[in-house]
């Protein structure tokens, strides 16, 4: 599902590579995290996975298409696959939940009564069936990434890239999320997640790929953010 | 899907114009009074170039006949004049006619002066230019023709009229072109606001995998509907101040001010004013998004 071969990333010509020579191969169904300290280049591997950045070397398949070279037009496409959570959410706050969710079906085509039925379904499945029509701006900081979750599951992508998507929340909330996360990725969603949340890390026991100044040191199944590191 | 979409389209411009209407007023209110500016200073340009045209009209060469001329010389002069490319339209005027005249221009002054015994006045051809800047040049062709014996045209009177409405016309197109830079300048910047108040939704709309056609169109709409309101709103604005005007050179008795009709001026004006709106709206636009699209 995810392939990347020797693939490179610089920021600039001149400067240091934000990734060098990653190699790792993912599979449909899969739980990965992405570990590291700030400036590993966590953000930079998902950057690139969404094709937000192209790499400078090498490859990155993403669902067996090298997304080097997909051309810009392509792009949306790619995105409707995957489900995008933020650390900072990315909801438009002045929006109700049902309106962030069903907005993100409606860019990319789903007609009304699909909406209609689809929207409060996720809503459940990530508890907030009761804030369907809260704003954003009044919900607490678990439930707008209980709604950011549900966005990213709305158009049923294949998979889920979550960035630090606990990186704001108690430790309470983050357990719920990653739940969350868990039995998303139980239905068969490949899920990666990048964060530096060594409790987590360690309860979940998921495939761990450890980065250390831009280079993939450690790639263990079932990992612990301690073992690895 | 379609239908879905244009629906989304069409309802995402409306809410938009809603939510972000302070910052659309702004925008708006900015097309408002730069189009304002221009309108009023084309209605001043267009009227200027009406009188001056008028007068120009006026403008005419009269060529008058030498007493002493043979018959062959006035028939040479006669098909001269009327072959020429230049004339307009050329019409003899004899010695009686301008006796004629000019009795009836000076009332009793003339009375008991009998024209048919002693007319001093000379028999001329008054002729029209095609082109009313060409007249000095026609008039100084026929001086010292043969059946000639002056032209005149108004020497002096025609050069300064016709350099003075040549400057007129320079300024009012330097004017024009400097306000619609002012305009596109000014309005770009302000769509380019209200785009980046909406950076982050625009964003969002890239990673749920919105295609950059379906992000432009509301934003589209938007600066059409923009552009179309502020062009329209000068444009009434400008007919009401046209209307008075005109009222006002009428009741002042200042009927030598030979003013455009008012429908015809506004007319010309929205020809003008309201593509040119629209059209900033939606260049405003188009090119305020284009960085936000490259996410």
């Amino acid at each position: 599902m995810v392939e990347a071969k020797n693939m490179c990333m610089r920021y600039n010509k001149c400067g240091d590579n934000a990734l060098e020579d990653i190699s790792f191969f993912i599979d449909r169904g899969e739980f990965v995290f992405f570990v590291g300290s700030s400036g590993a280049g966590k953000s930079t591997l998902l950057k690139l996975v969404i094709r937000e950045l192209r790499p400078t070397e090498g490859e990155l398949k993403v669902f067996g298409r090298d997304v080097g070279r997909l051309p810009r037009h392509r792009l949306p496409y790619l995105r409707r696959n995957i489900g995008m959570v933020f650390q900072d959410f990315r909801l438009i706050e002045e929006r109700t939940a049902y309106d962030n969710v069903a907005f993100a079906m409606m860019v990319t085509g789903a007609t009304r009564s699909e909406i209609r039925k689809r929207v409060p379904h996720v809503l459940g499945l990530v508890g907030l069936q009761d804030k369907a029509g809260a704003r954003i701006c009044d919900l607490s900081g678990g439930e707008q990434q209980r709604a950011g979750l549900a966005r990213a599951i709305a158009n049923r992508p294949a998979m889920i890239i979550a960035d630090e998507p606990t990186g704001n929340l108690d430790p309470g909330t983050t357990l719920d999320i990653m739940n969350l996360l868990r039995s998303i990725n139980l239905r068969g969603t490949t899920v990666l997640v990048a964060t530096h949340n060594r409790d987590i890390v360690d309860r979940f026991k998921k495939r761990v790929l450890y980065l250390e100044n831009g280079r993939l040191v450690g790639d263990e199944q079932k990992g612990i953010y301690t073992h690895v590191h | 899907m379609f239908i879905s979409g244009f629906r989304y389209i069409l309802a995402e411009t409306f809410k938009g114009l809603f939510r972000n209407r302070w910052m659309c007023v702004t925008s708006t209110g900015v097309v408002v009074v730069t189009l304002l500016m221009l309108g009023l200073f084309m209605l001043v340009n267009f009227n200027v170039g009406y009188i001056t045209d008028t007068v120009k009209e006026q403008v005419e060469i009269v060529i008058y006949v030498d007493d002493n001329a043979n018959s062959s010389q006035l028939a040479d002069l006669e098909k001269r004049i009327s072959g020429h490319p230049g004339v307009a339209e050329a019409r003899y005027v004899s010695s009686e006619e301008h006796m004629d005249r000019l009795q009836r221009q000076l009332g009793g002054m003339l009375e008991g002066y009998d024209a048919d015994l002693e007319n001093p006045l000379l028999a001329s051809y008054e002729v029209r230019t095609v082109i009313p800047e060409n007249v000095v040049e026609i008039a100084r062709e026929f001086e010292g023709y043969p059946g000639v014996s002056t032209v005149f045209y108004g020497q002096g009177y025609v050069e300064n009229l016709f350099s003075v409405t040549r400057i007129i016309q320079l300024v009012g197109l330097a004017l024009m072109i400097g306000l619609s830079i002012t305009a596109v300048f000014l309005i770009s910047h302000t769509i380019k606001l209200t785009v980046m108040m909406r950076k982050k939704e625009i964003s969002i709309m890239k990673y749920v995998g919105a295609t950059n056609w379906f992000i432009r169109w509301p934003f589209l709409l938007e600066g059409l509907l923009m552009g179309f309101a502020g062009a329209v709103m000068p444009l009434v604005a400008l007919y009401f101040i046209y209307q008075y005007s005109v009222e006002w050179v009428v009741i002042n008795n200042l009927m030598f001010i030979n003013l455009l009709p008012v429908e015809q001026v506004i007319i010309e004006l929205a020809k003008y004013l309201v593509p040119l709106g629209t059209a900033l709206g939606i260049l405003g636009s188009t090119f305020s998004m284009g960085r936000f699209l490259r996410v």
